[in-house]
């Protein structure tokens, strides 16, 4: 019998109050995976962000237009590789409660700016260049809705009209967009903004906002200033930002999530931690007698400490391992249903890596004060006691 | 039978006193079910504060206008022909003057910088008709003076003020390349337009390219029943093809769907928390048990019952919890009534809310926190009352 049968042998000699703190344990780290893969999702765009990507919109707020001749414009300013627009559509399928991610974007330049984000076959992508009436749809959004290529879709706004009075956009689907990278979110369709610009009945020749690729992130804050500079003073000003600035600035508007998420996590671990704690100098009082004999055997005082830590850190495994795993499988479960708001919703390989660092952490600090204690005992207090 | 209620009594009584034999097993498990309670109460009172600022902001008596489909204020039309068609219709009331009590008003998204997180932020900008400020109920100018009509003048709500930065009177704000004077600051009954910046319609219009257009229309109506005459009205005439709501009612779906977004979060986090509680509670009341053993055993050689060992236990973890569940939300009270906080609502727009702490909520913490108490106790009282009594008397 080595010191890890020793080990596992006490941790579960009262299998109940084992099996109670595994689950508290599982509890708590269930309750981590899933705020934190919550969290990461959110700030997936963040991450996503290439840094030679910047956004130029109005100044006065995002959401207020800016006339198509900036494109022109932009495109010419030394530094600028590539730039692209794009126009909000408040698109909806069928039922208002629909929301579908639909912009109007600019048909030649949109896929080459954000080419290392997702990628369109290219005949479909052709295909979609010859159609005006035609649309390209995000890979997880086609699932949603079972659409394939060549499906006839009416799309609606709940902002804009046709001149016709209307509010239905009829649009084929040319192509299927897939994304490059796990943390990508396909949950959008992209149409022709020449088509939407032609028929809708307002803001004729205006734009939402411009996407743009610097030559080198070095030319980042030139090219910001002399696009801001070109404008200044004229009835549309803008406001040229990195694409990471700009989207934690968007994410801040929802109010401090992470600080929610660090408050209950928080609330959680406290909690957790207390009664681990709690039970684990309870029974290592109830065998003291034991570590008495132990130590008469000639069990070293470190060796108790060792053992006694290991019995602890064992505990917190054997609860936030499978807790992990269980975040994993919600998160995997929830992921199609949040991918509005969250999309790539999922316990990332940090996350998991972060979780054991916090079970090692959890291990060792509820298990110092009794190991501490079981060390340092006097093996005459010891069998004197009890 | 009135032996049993005193065996009762006599067990209970034992069992608590004898707790603070066992202090810290019992703290740690009030203090867990004190954060349970915590976590949920701070979720339902976000929940609250901002479904009070919402749905407190709409009258039964004002109408409000949209486009057909629009859903928010944000994204409606509503074109000057249309205007003039509905200040004929029927239902509206009407001034000692005689003129029709209707505000056409146009709401813009402009940036603002919070004072806390310095991070930009959409805020309404608000252009209103003459009658304005006389449709939304409560609304008083509490510093400096309303707005000039015809002026780059703006009045600023009590909220907006508090929340973000630039705003004070007498300082200049500037939406793109246009200046605006701040001269005011008004309050409206704690209602979400707290969090809005109102400016003379006419001059909105024109300063941001919108000739003609406005968003949407409020009117006053003669009675909340008038509001199907006016309905009517806009479903026959094809020329208005617009939605009429209640005020009321438009806020309490602009409200739904954040509230419900909160709450779905909150609950399931302070249940799987409970579950974590609950095995703090088993553990501190099944070593309550066993270090008791010889105790209950001693008991029932003497002729006490199970029962009475099952009641103490019981109210042992039941007490328990219920300090926990008024610990916790003594410390939610303390903590967040009255927070101030801010998130994006229906319109794409900052709004400014207080969480806001209900007897009803708290009723519903401390709900919670005894379900936990009764789980955690019920299986060491049946074991409590099962106990062998030979092998009690050996326990230790």
């Amino acid at each position: 019998m080595n010191d890890f049968d020793l080990v596992r042998k006490n941790l579960f000699r009262r299998k109940l109050r084992a099996s109670l703190m595994i689950v508290s344990i599982l509890i708590a780290f269930m309750i981590f995976g899933v705020l934190a893969g919550f969290y990461r999702a959110f700030t997936a765009g963040e991450d996503a962000a290439a840094a030679d990507r910047m956004i130029t919109v109005n100044k006065i707020n995002f959401t207020q237009p800016m006339p198509i001749a900036y494109f022109n414009r932009v495109r010419a300013v030394e530094g600028v590789r590539q730039v692209t627009f794009a126009n909000w559509f408040g698109g909806y399928y069928q039922d208002p409660k629909n929301f579908i991610m639909a912009l109007a974007i600019e048909p030649n330049t949109y896929f080459d700016v954000y080419r290392s984000e997702f990628e369109v076959a290219p005949e479909q992508l052709q295909a979609f260049m010859r159609d005006r009436g035609s649309a390209v749809v995000g890979e997880s959004l086609a699932q949603k809705w079972g659409w394939k290529i060549g499906d006839r879709i009416p799309l609606n706004s709940n902002i804009f009209s046709q001149k016709s009075g209307g509010h239905t956009w009829d649009l084929t689907i040319a192509g299927i967009l897939k994304g490059k990278a796990d943390h990508v979110d396909t949950n959008f369709l992209l149409f022709q903004y020449p088509y939407f610009d032609e028929t809708r009945s307002f803001g004729k020749d205006t734009i939402g906002w411009m996407i743009l690729q610097t030559t080198s992130p070095e030319n980042n804050d030139r090219v910001a200033k002399a696009i801001d500079a070109m404008f200044a003073n004229s009835t549309a000003e803008t406001s040229t930002d990195t694409e990471k600035a700009f989207g934690k600035a968007f994410a801040a508007q929802f109010g401090n999530i992470a600080l929610i998420v660090l408050l209950v996590v928080g609330a959680a671990f406290v909690t957790i931690l207390m009664i681990v704690g709690n039970t684990m100098a309870l029974s290592i009082r109830e065998r003291t007698r034991e570590i008495g004999v132990l130590k008469t055997l000639g069990f070293s005082g470190p060796r108790i400490l060792t053992m006694v830590l290991g019995e602890s850190v064992l505990l917190a495994l054997l609860g936030g391992i499978p807790g992990l795993a269980i975040a994993a499988l919600i998160a995997m479960a929830l992921r199609t249903s949040l991918s509005n708001i969250a999309p790539a919703f999922a316990v990332s390989p940090t996350i998991a890596l972060q979780g054991l660092a916090l079970m090692i952490a959890l291990g060792l600090i509820t298990g110092i004060i009794p190991a501490l204690n079981a060390m340092r005992l006097k093996i005459a207090t010891a069998l004197g006691r009890g | 039978m009135r032996s049993l209620w005193l065996q009762v009594a006599a067990v209970t009584a034992i069992n608590l006193k004898s707790i603070s034999q066992r202090r810290w097993l019992s703290l740690s498990t009030v203090i867990a079910i004190a954060l349970v309670v915590i976590v949920l109460l701070a979720f339902l009172a976000m929940a609250n504060g901002f479904q009070r600022t919402i749905a407190g902001s709409g009258a039964d008596d004002i109408a409000i206008v949209l486009r057909a489909g629009s859903q928010a204020e944000i994204n409606s039309t509503v074109s000057r022909d249309q205007v003039r068609l509905i200040e004929d219709g029927p239902g509206i009331a009407r001034g000692s003057d005689g003129k029709p009590l209707i505000s056409p008003e146009l709401y813009l998204v402009v940036d603002g910088i919070k004072r806390s997180t310095k991070t930009k932020a959409n805020l309404p900008l608000r252009g209103i008709g003459e009658q304005g400020s006389e449709l939304r109920k409560g609304v008083t100018i509490t510093a400096g003076r309303m707005f000039n009509r015809g002026s780059n003048e703006v009045v600023v709500g009590k909220a907006l003020l508090r929340e973000f930065e630039g705003f004070d009177i007498g300082s200049t704000v500037s939406f793109g390349s246009t200046r605006w004077n701040v001269v005011g600051v008004f309050e409206a009954g704690g209602s979400v337009f707290e969090s809005e910046i109102w400016a003379d319609l006419n001059v909105v219009q024109s300063l941001f390219n919108r000739n003609n257009i406005v968003q949407t229309v409020r009117a006053r109506l003669t009675s909340p029943a008038a509001l199907s005459d006016l309905k009517n009205h806009s479903d026959t005439d094809p020329r208005l093809k617009l939605d009429v709501k209640s005020e009321a009612s438009y806020f309490a779906e602009q409200a739904s769907q954040t509230t419900d977004l909160i709450q779905k979060l909150g609950w399931p986090l302070a249940i799987a928390m409970a579950l974590g509680a609950i095995a703090g509670a088993l553990n501190t009341m099944y070593s309550s048990v066993a270090s008791r053993a010889t105790e209950i055993a001693t008991l029932r050689a003497i002729g006490f019952g199970g029962f009475p060992a099952f009641v103490g236990t019981l109210a042992e973890s039941l007490l328990l919890a219920a300090i926990g569940g008024l610990l916790g939300a003594a410390a939610t009270y303390l903590i967040f009534d009255g927070v101030t906080a801010s998130t994006l609502g229906g319109n794409f727009t900052q709004v400014v809310f207080d969480f806001k702490l209900s007897p009803w909520l708290i009723g519903e913490g401390v709900a919670l926190a005894l379900i936990v108490g009764l789980i955690g106790g019920l299986f060491p009282a049946v074991r409590a009352a099962r106990l062998p009594i030979v092998e009690g008397l050996y326990a230790n």
